[in-house]
Order: C-alpha cells, then sequence, then structure tokens
C-alpha cells in the first residue's frame, strides 16, 4: 500500500532544529510551515519490507537463508527470543536530496530547515511501515505475535557495512531505488533501514533509548537533557 | 557474418523475440533473496543452460546470459572474479543458443548511485562497464544490452564503455514508473534523444510495469527516436507476500500485441515471466506485422528529466560566463561554484530555458573547471545546457559528463574548426551551433554568411549528425559601430530559416555596445530578429524587457495559445513576487539591528545607504562584526537558535555582497579577513553541517574555499597550498568516514602544508580530534568562526 506522509510534526522538527523546549520565533515557525508543506509535495516516499526466519549462528544472526548475517551483542540482544525479523528499508527519494541542496544555495536556514522536516517525514514514514507490517502480521496470525521497536545497522555494535546486503536481501537497489555507497552511506539521504523482531512471546519492553547509541557521548539533545526521537 | 550484421539481419524479421526472466526463475528454483544469481554460472551451469534452452525452445531470437549484476561492484567478497563470471555466463547462453538465438552480454545497474545522488564517479562507473564488457566481448557476446537502468548517467557510462570498447550492436533499456519518470527523475523523451544521440542500436522500456500499463510511455518514445523499440515489460506487479506476479502468459501475450501499433520491434519478458510467456508472446505475434512509427525529427535538447523542444523562441541564458565579470572571473579563481550555482537559479527562475555555460579563463584549467561546473549545475537546475568554450578538450570533457543531449557552442565554417569539433558532436550525441564566419572573419553580407552556413550544414551531413541537430548563429554586430550590418544580420537569419530549414541562435546583447539605452536597443533587436525567424536568442533573462519580449512576440504569432502563458505572467494576480522580506520596514533604521533580526533585504538596502558616507572596512568592522558577534554570544547562551543565527548571516551576506559589489567598482582592494578551505571528507556526502559553516564563515569576511563534500585528499593539499590558505577545516559524519578525515589530515602534515586544521561533524569528540592530529575542534559552527577568529588574529590578508 502507497503510504502518504502528511502533516509532520512541527514540534519535533523544532526539536531537531535545536529548540529543545523553547519557543521558536515567528519566522522560524512561518519558514517551518512553508517548508514542511513543500517538502511533503517533493518526497516521494517508497518503502519495502519482508519478514525471515532468524538462525542464530556462530558468528552472528542468519537472516533467512540470505547472505545477510547479523552480528555484534546489541543486535542479539535486541533480537533475543525473535524467531522471525521483519526488515524495512524507507527512503524520500531523491528530489528531497535537491530540495535541500538546491535551498542551500540561496538560504541555508531553509536548507536546514528542510533537512529537519525530511528528518520527521521519515520517521513518520517508518512509524507507518511499521505499523502496516504488526497489522498484516497480526491478521495472518492465529497466536499473538509481539515485535521489538526498530533496530537500525550503526546502532550499538551492529556494524553499518551489513547495509548493502541488507539492501540486496529486499531488492532496495531495483525496486525502490535506494543503495548504499562504499562507505555504507544510503543515498537518497533521507532513507531508513530497520529490523523489527518478532517473537510468540512477550519481548522485553526495551525502548529505543539512548544507551544503544553510537552518538551518546557527543549528542547535542543529550546534553541539554532532551533526546532525539 | 560479423556481429553487427547478425543484429541488423535478425531486424528484418518482423518482430525480434527476447528472452523471458532469469532471476525469477531461480528464485522459485531456491536461489535465496539478497544471493548473486550470476554465481550459478559457475556453481550450477546446467541449471543456467537449462532455462536458456528452454527460452531457445519457446522462441527467443536473442538471450540475455546471466551477467546481469556480474560487476565488480556487486562480485566484491564473492570470492569470484568478474571475467570468470561472464566468461561462464556468455558460453553457458551460447551453448544453449547453439545457431538459434544471439547472445547479449546482459548489464544492469551497478548497485551504487552515481553522483550527485551518490558517491560513484562517471568513471568510476565507466569503468566497472568497461570490466564486463571486455569479458563479455572476449567470451563472444553477440549484443550488448543494458537493461533495468534508473540513472540517465548510468546508461550514458555503460553506453560509451559499450561504443568505446567493441563494435557490437547495444539495446538500451530503462525502467520507468507509472508516471512516465525513473526513480531518478528521468523521463522517456530525455531518455530516448540522449541514447540515440551516443548510439545505442534499440531503445525501450523494461521491468517495473506490466505490459498493460506501457501504451502511453512506448507511444511517447516513439516520437522521439527513430530507433527500434524494445519493450521487456515484467509479469505484472508482485504479490507481497507470496511474490507472483498477477499477469499470466495468455495476458501478457496480448498486452504486447495490443502494444504493435505504437511501434515495438523488440519483445521479451523481465520479472516474473517464464518460458510459457514467450512461446504464447511468439504465437501471438505470428500472424500481426510490424507497423513503423511515423517519425518526424524535431530540434529538442534536454537534461535527464526536462526535454526543451525547439518549437518556439527558447531562450539561453547567457550569465555564466566570465568575459566582463570582475566578480565571476573571482569567483572561477575561488573555485567558488555556489556563485555560478547562483546564477544559474536566478536566470531558470527568470525564463530561461537553456542556460549557455562558459568557464574559459587563461589562468584556469578549461576542462576540469567544465566537468565540475556541469557536475554542479546538473546537481541543482533541470534546465538543459549549452556548452560555449573554444577549447575542443573542453568541449569534449563537459560533453561526456552532461548527462543529456547538450547544445555545443560552437563551430564554425573554417576546415580547423569543422574537423575538430563535429567528431564531438557527433559522438555525443550533441547539437551544434555553427558561426557563420570562417578564415576570411565575419562576411559583411547576408549571401556570404548563408554559404557558410550551407558548408557547415552539408559537412555535419555527411559526418552523420542529422540536420535537426544543426543550428545557425549569423552572428550579432554592434549597431554602433556596423549599423548597416544589422540588417544583414536580420537577412541572413531568415534566409537560413527559409531556405535551410534549419534553427537560428544569436547573441542579443551585442548589438547595442557602445549606445547608450542599450536596453531599449536590445529588446528592439530581439523583436525584430524573432519577427525574421530566430529560434534561440541568447540574452540575459533577468533583464525584464528582454523576457517580455519574447513573450510578447508568442503572443502576438499566437504561439502562446490562448494567452495562456501570457495572462499567467502579467496578470495582476501574478504581480512580481518579492522576495525575503521587504526592504527597510520602518522598524529597522540600522544595519546592525537588520543583521540581528536576520532582515536580508533592509541590511542590502541599509549597506548601500552607509557606503554613502562611511569607508567600507568601518562598516565591516565597526557594524557587521560586531552585529553578528552579538548573535553568536546569544546563540552560545541558548537565547537564540541556530535558523536565527544562519538568517543572521544571511542577512549579514547580503550587506557583504553590496559591499564587494561596491569595493569591485571603485577597484578597492577586496575585503577578506582570510582564505579558509573547507570540505566534507572523501566518501561522506552529508555536507548541511560544512555548508552552514561557509555561510558563517563568509560573514564574519573569510573567503572560503568551498571544496564540496567526497573530496579526495590530495584536492584539499591542492586547495590549501594554491589558496595559501592558513586554516582548513574538514567535516565527517559518519563513523565510517572519519578515517578519510584522519588520512586527509596525515597528508596535509606530510606535504608541510602551513595550515591549522579545525575539524567537526556530529560523531567527533574533542579527544578523538586530537588523536588524529586536528589543530581544533568545533563543536558548532558559531565555534568554528571563533577558532577562524584565532587563527587570523586581527591580522589582515594582502590582496
Amino acid at each position: 500500500m502507497p503510504i502518504v506522509l502528511q502533516d509532520l510534526n512541527k514540534q519535533e522538527i523544532f526539536r531537531y532544529l535545536g529548540y529543545g523546549g523553547a519557543e521558536p520565533d515567528a519566522v522560524t515557525k512561518k519558514l517551518t510551515e512553508d517548508c514542511s508543506i513543500r517538502l511533503l509535495k517533493e518526497a516521494v516516499p517508497r518503502y519495502l519490507y519482508a519478514v525471515h526466519p532468524l538462525r542464530w549462528e556462530e558468528e552472528g544472526i542468519r537472516v533467512g537463508e540470505t547472505p545477510l548475517l547479523l552480528t555484534g551483542n546489541s543486535i542479539k540482544e535486541h533480537l533475543a527470543g525473535c524467531s522471525r525479523a521483519a526488515l524495512l528499508c524507507a527512503t524520500l527519494s531523491q528530489p528531497v536530496d535537491r530540495l535541500i541542496h538546491g535551498a542551500g544555495l540561496r538560504d541555508m536556514a531553509e536548507s536546514l530547515v528542510y533537512d529537519c522536516c525530511a528528518c520527521a517525514a521519515i520517521e513518520q514514514l517508518c512509524d507507518q511501515a511499521e505499523e502496516e507490517i504488526r497489522e498484516k502480521l497480526l491478521a495472518g496470525s492465529k497466536t499473538p505475535l509481539y515485535f521489538t521497536f526498530r533496530f537500525s545497522p550503526g546502532y550499538g555494535d551492529l556494524p553499518l557495512t551489513v547495509q548493502k546486503d541488507f539492501l540486496a536481501v529486499l531488492d532496495a537497489p531495483r525496486k525502490i531505488g535506494l543503495c548504499a555507497t562504499g562507505n555504507h552511506i544510503l543515498p537518497p539521504r533521507k532513507s531508513v533501514t530497520a529490523l523489527i523482531g518478532i517473537s510468540d512471546k512477550p519481548v522485553e519492553a526495551k525502548r529505543r533509548g539512548c544507551g544503544a547509541c553510537p552518538m551518546q557521548k557527543t549528542c547535542a539533545f543529550r546534553k541539554r537533557g532532551d533526546h532525539c526521537g | 557474418m560479423d556481429k553487427k550484421q547478425a543484429f541488423f539481419s535478425l531486424l528484418n524479421k518482423e518482430f525480434v523475440l527476447l528472452d523471458g526472466a532469469m532471476g525469477t526463475m531461480l528464485q522459485k528454483a531456491g536461489l535465496p533473496m539478497g544471493a548473486l544469481p550470476e554465481l550459478y554460472n559457475l556453481t550450477q551451469p546446467e541449471k543456467i543452460k537449462d532455462i536458456h534452452r528452454q527460452y531457445v525452445e519457446a522462441g527467443a531470437d536473442i538471450l540475455y546470459a546471466n551477467t546481469f549484476g556480474a560487476n565488480r561492484h556487486k562480485l566484491q567478497g564473492s570470492g569470484y572474479t568478474v571475467e570468470a563470471v561472464v566468461a561462464a555466463g556468455v558460453k553457458a547462453a551460447k551453448e544453449a543458443a547453439g545457431d538459434k538465438a544471439l547472445v547479449a552480454l546482459d548489464i544492469g545497474p551497478i548497485g551504487e548511485l552515481l553522483e550527485p545522488a551518490g558517491s560513484l564517479s562517471f568513471d568510476g562507473a565507466y569503468d566497472i562497464f568497461s570490466q564486463m564488457i571486455a569479458a563479455g566481448a572476449a567470451a563472444g557476446a553477440d549484443v550488448i544490452a543494458i537493461e533495468t537502468m534508473t540513472d540517465l548517467n548510468e546508461t550514458r557510462a555503460a553506453l560509451l564503455a559499450a561504443k568505446e570498447q567493441t563494435e557490437l550492436p547495444v539495446l538500451c533499456t530503462m525502467t520507468f514508473e507509472q508516471n512516465g519518470r525513473t526513480f531518478t527523475g528521468c523521463s522517456v523523451p530525455s531518455m530516448a534523444m540522449t541514447l540515440e544521440g551516443l548510439g545505442a542500436d534499440a531503445v525501450g522500456i523494461n521491468c517495473s510495469l506490466g505490459p498493460d500499463q506501457l501504451p502511453p510511455l512506448v507511444e511517447e518514445m516513439a516520437r522521439w527516436t527513430r530507433l527500434p523499440l524494445v519493450v521487456k515489460p515484467n509479469a505484472g506487479l508482485p504479490d507481497p507476500s507470496s511474490q507472483e506476479y498477477d499477469i499470466l502468459p495468455d495476458d501478457f501475450a496480448g498486452y504486447m500485441a495490443a502494444l504493435v501499433p505504437y511501434g515495438i520491434k523488440i519483445a521479451g519478458g523481465c520479472c516474473g515471466t517464464t518460458p510459457d510467456y514467450i512461446r504464447r508472446l511468439k504465437e501471438v505475434f505470428a500472424p500481426l506485422s510490424y507497423q513503423k512509427p511515423a517519425f518526424v525529427p524535431q530540434t529538442a535538447v534536454c537534461s535527464p528529466s526536462v526535454a526543451v523542444p525547439v518549437d518556439r523562441a527558447r531562450i539561453i541564458g547567457e550569465r555564466i560566463n566570465p568575459t566582463g565579470k570582475k566578480l565571476f572571473k573571482q569567483a572561477l579563481l575561488n573555485e567558488d561554484i555556489d556563485y555560478i550555482l547562483n546564477q544559474a537559479i536566478s536566470q531558470v527562475g527568470a525564463g530561461a530555458d537553456i542556460l549557455d555555460v562558459n568557464v574559459g579563463l587563461p589562468e584556469i584549467d578549461e576542462p576540469r573547471m567544465m566537468v565540475k561546473v556541469v557536475k554542479a549545475l546538473q546537481g541543482v537546475v533541470d534546465t538543459p545546457l549549452q556548452l560555449d568554450s573554444s577549447d575542443p578538450k573542453a568541449l569534449e570533457a563537459g560533453l561526456r559528463a552532461y548527462s543529456g543531449k547538450a547544445i555545443v557552442n560552437s563551430v564554425n565554417g573554417e576546415e580547423e574548426s569543422l574537423s575538430r569539433i563535429l567528431p564531438l558532436v557527433k559522438k555525443y550525441g550533441a547539437a551544434v551551433v555553427g558561426l557563420t564566419l570562417d578564415k576570411g572573419g565575419i562576411p559583411k553580407t547576408a549571401e556570404a554568411r548563408f554559404a557558410i552556413a550551407q558548408r557547415i550544414l552539408e559537412r555535419a551531413l555527411s559526418m552523420g549528425i542529422p540536420k535537426e541537430n544543426v543550428l545557425i548563429d549569423c552572428l550579432t554586430l554592434t549597431a554602433s559601430a556596423e549599423q548597416a550590418a544589422v540588417a544583414e544580420t536580420l537577412k541572413a537569419v531568415r534566409m537560413v530559416k527559409e531556405k535551410l530549414g534549419l534553427k537560428t541562435v544569436l547573441g542579443v546583447s551585442n548589438i547595442s555596445f557602445g549606445l547608450p539605452n542599450r536596453e531599449l536597443v536590445n529588446h528592439s533587436f530581439l523583436t525584430l530578429a524573432l519577427a525574421n525567424g530566430l529560434d534561440l536568442p541568447i540574452i540575459n533573462p533577468n533583464i525584464k524587457a528582454m523576457t517580455d519580449a519574447v513573450n510578447a512576440y508568442h503572443l502576438l504569432m499566437n504561439i502562446d495559445k490562448g494567452a495562456e502563458h501570457f495572462i499567467a505572467a502579467y496578470s495582476e494576480a501574478a504581480a512580481p513576487a518579492v522576495s525575503g522580506t521587504p526592504a527597510v520596514q520602518g522598524e529597522s533604521k540600522d544595519l546592525g539591528y537588520a543583521v540581528e533580526k536576520g532582515l536580508k533585504a533592509d541590511a542590502a538596502q541599509l549597506t548601500r545607504e552607509s557606503l554613502q558616507k562611511q569607508d567600507a572596512m568601518e562598516i565591516v568592522n565597526g557594524i557587521l562584526i560586531p552585529a553578528l558577534d552579538t548573535v553568536g554570544a546569544q546563540f552560545e547562551k541558548g537565547k537564540l537558535f541556530l535558523p536565527q543565527l544562519i538568517q543572521s548571516a544571511n542577512a549579514a551576506q547580503a550587506a557583504f555582497e553590496v559591499i564587494k559589489e561596491h569595493l569591485s567598482r571603485t577597484n578597492g582592494s577586496p575585503v577578506s579577513r582570510g582564505t579558509i578551505v573547507l570540505a566534507t571528507v572523501k566518501g561522506d556526502i552529508h555536507d548541511i553541517g560544512k555548508n552552514i559553516v561557509k555561510v558563517l564563515l563568509e560573514n564574519y569576511g573569510y573567503t572560503v574555499v568551498d571544496l564540496g563534500r567526497d573530496v579526495e585528499y590530495e584536492a584539499v593539499v591542492d586547495a590549501a597550498l594554491r589558496h595559501k590558505a592558513k586554516l582548513v577545516g574538514l567535516s565527517a559524519l559518519m563513523t565510517t568516514t572519519l578515517k578519510s578525515m584522519e588520512g586527509t589530515i596525515k597528508l596535509l602534515r606530510e606535504k608541510q602544508v602551513p595550515c591549522k586544521i579545525m575539524v567537526g561533524g556530529a560523531v567527533l569528540t574533542p579527544e578523538y580530534a586530537k588523536t588524529i592530529g586536528a589543530d581544533y575542534y568545533a563543536k558548532d559552527a558559531k565555534e568554528s568562526c571563533d577558532i577562524a577568529g584565532r587563527v587570523f588574529g586581527e591580522e589582515k590578508e594582502e590582496s
């Protein structure tokens, strides 16, 4: 089902812009309003997912029969008790990159606001896709199912080097034009890959938190006693 | 029979049948998702051969070898070489084909995005494809099939590699969505026009959509190319859970037959199709005849997403040109690409349909600059480009880098020019401007200029350049010096248009040189020239009277049907939009206040006023910098936030622009507190932080040489040396690219570049910055300005 993004969460955008709880000035508020409308016009939300069984091997967790091997302790902890996982990838597509870049030539403030709007938009896209995955799986299951939060390569010690295989398993380059670079960056730049663990038993109610975040030492949000998502 | 002949004799059949899917067949047979199907060429060749054999039996005339993803990017880490996988793939197909079918080396996308979206360079992509192509040709492939492409530039890289390394015929197909565009925004006309120009032997559509959705796309493609059309669609859409495709063989063949009236010649199936689909296709096509589309040649140019047919007057913007422009020259010397991009954006906003690009300066490496500017322009504007240079090397470099169909400006009637420029025009499928001059200079009479135009056309035709790609510039002479020549130019335009049937170009602004009221002379001449048959005026679209003249011409000549465009442009409702905040809103009478509040237009206006009574440096040091300091201090205290900090910087920038212009007019020395080189390191493409730092530094009065993102170590060293930069700033956002930051610093130290280094980026810490040898760690954009202040002290840079 195609997802239509609507009404970005302005409070989130202000937080990404660094306002924390402070009230933004009128100019920034208006700019955010205008930019979020334009961003929603330019963004082409695309996403893919697939559910695979998990196999616990010595070197890590194998996703189905695929070449994708998830290594490190964080992912083991995250997927503990899960027999399957949903692989999700999502992107706002190239026009958003151009919008942010093009705006920056005229006005960096506008570019920054677009960038933060895009962050809110990709989160919204992932939230909606995650919702769809849960609903579909629950509808197709006679017994209750439990889900972990979204865990992305780069969290904890799950290396970014898995991006290429991750995307290949979903056939993402061909199906939604999402690729990884040699340095494991995902262009188009406003894109996400994530895993959601699926279990028959309740999973520990872990939340997405700062503990697993590679940015925890330098994060500007944390310094202000805030968090990003 | 050579391979080209074998292919062309196949085209004598009513239809050429391709095979169906390989990948989805293998997945059904147990290939896991994400695994490389091409490895089966070596590990299970019998399985591959068996599928090929089934397609031959079903009636395929051409088999696509199982080499789609056999490139070194995808094979990396597999333990197999490109050469081995490709050779085995071609071999399996050839054995199955026998003499019943030809074998195509199948080339799919690399799996990594090219610049500017990704970080793979055009040359890098070319190299990856060349390796596959060399291996495929050596293994005996009969045809090269480039397919499932979404990026026109990547397709160009593959096609150029195929044409430059082999004589094999090449089929090119791209993957479009229902809106007629690929993921990267490439349109059907742009694809067809560009690839035909580059020498493809057939073009078309594959994958993504089912054949039921293709009629509008095929119909459109047929209007833009003379080449045979290929269609190789999916069997509809896959079910998300079962992965079964929803169009069955009978329906598939029926939908394909419905495409015959639109002109398809070569047909097969992509994902989800099987030998049954091809068998049905053969049966259904058997009684049908090929219906060659009626192709009407037309002059057009394009970028990947925008095609501009010259079916009315089209404005070529002239502003990207350093001739007579001090600030532009300085921008080229400082490699200030953003300055050039802004010139582009403002011209497009004012109505330019095509942009002329001239970056020639004796002091710079023009071919290198041409490539840099062409790439940067294509990252921000969709307008097609006209590459303007007297250096054939710069033209070739630009043509190679340009994704789309460009105009070459220019060739003339001299033998040397004809023999050097026209082969480039032919090879890259560009259009070309022919200047009606030769060894004897510019002829005085219209008849003599017409004769040169005729000579240029004949030569172009003899080299296989189609007539519609030849444009003629009959040359504008200055009215003040050669008043009588104006009428000759107009007459020559008319003759070329009427007798040769070619589209015409004229640089208009030259007409008024040395006269008062130049604007009046320019737009009057423009109107006269349009009435005499000018199609492509080269003008400054930012001068309203000029675009107005073109709009009025379209209205009066019934080209702008129903005056739709005219009314939209001039009705009261569409009164010219005021950009930014209005000048002097009444509240800000003071420049410092305007900067602090981020009032751009006010800041510019107040600076203009201040310059009447105050020295430029006094304004900079006495008002602008203190105002920025006040804003900076509030930012640090958390009283004011990043968007406002940048808005203040923007206002200061507007003030600086006014001062720069003033100084360049009054020949004062440029204001610069020092030169700083900035770069986002190799491999990293997250540059928003660096761009914010740039804006702030510039508005503290520093000259910033911005090398962009994904910058090679050597480029940083070269720039720091060339510009004698005392400070180099590096940014990286990813943990994986910090090593590039370290590498860049190491090289700067090794080469003993006399500069300080500051670093910044989300994943950096002060400790880590120290470990990798940086002098300073900047936690945010404001701090980078403080660091610059410390490095440069109060010392002024020599101008």
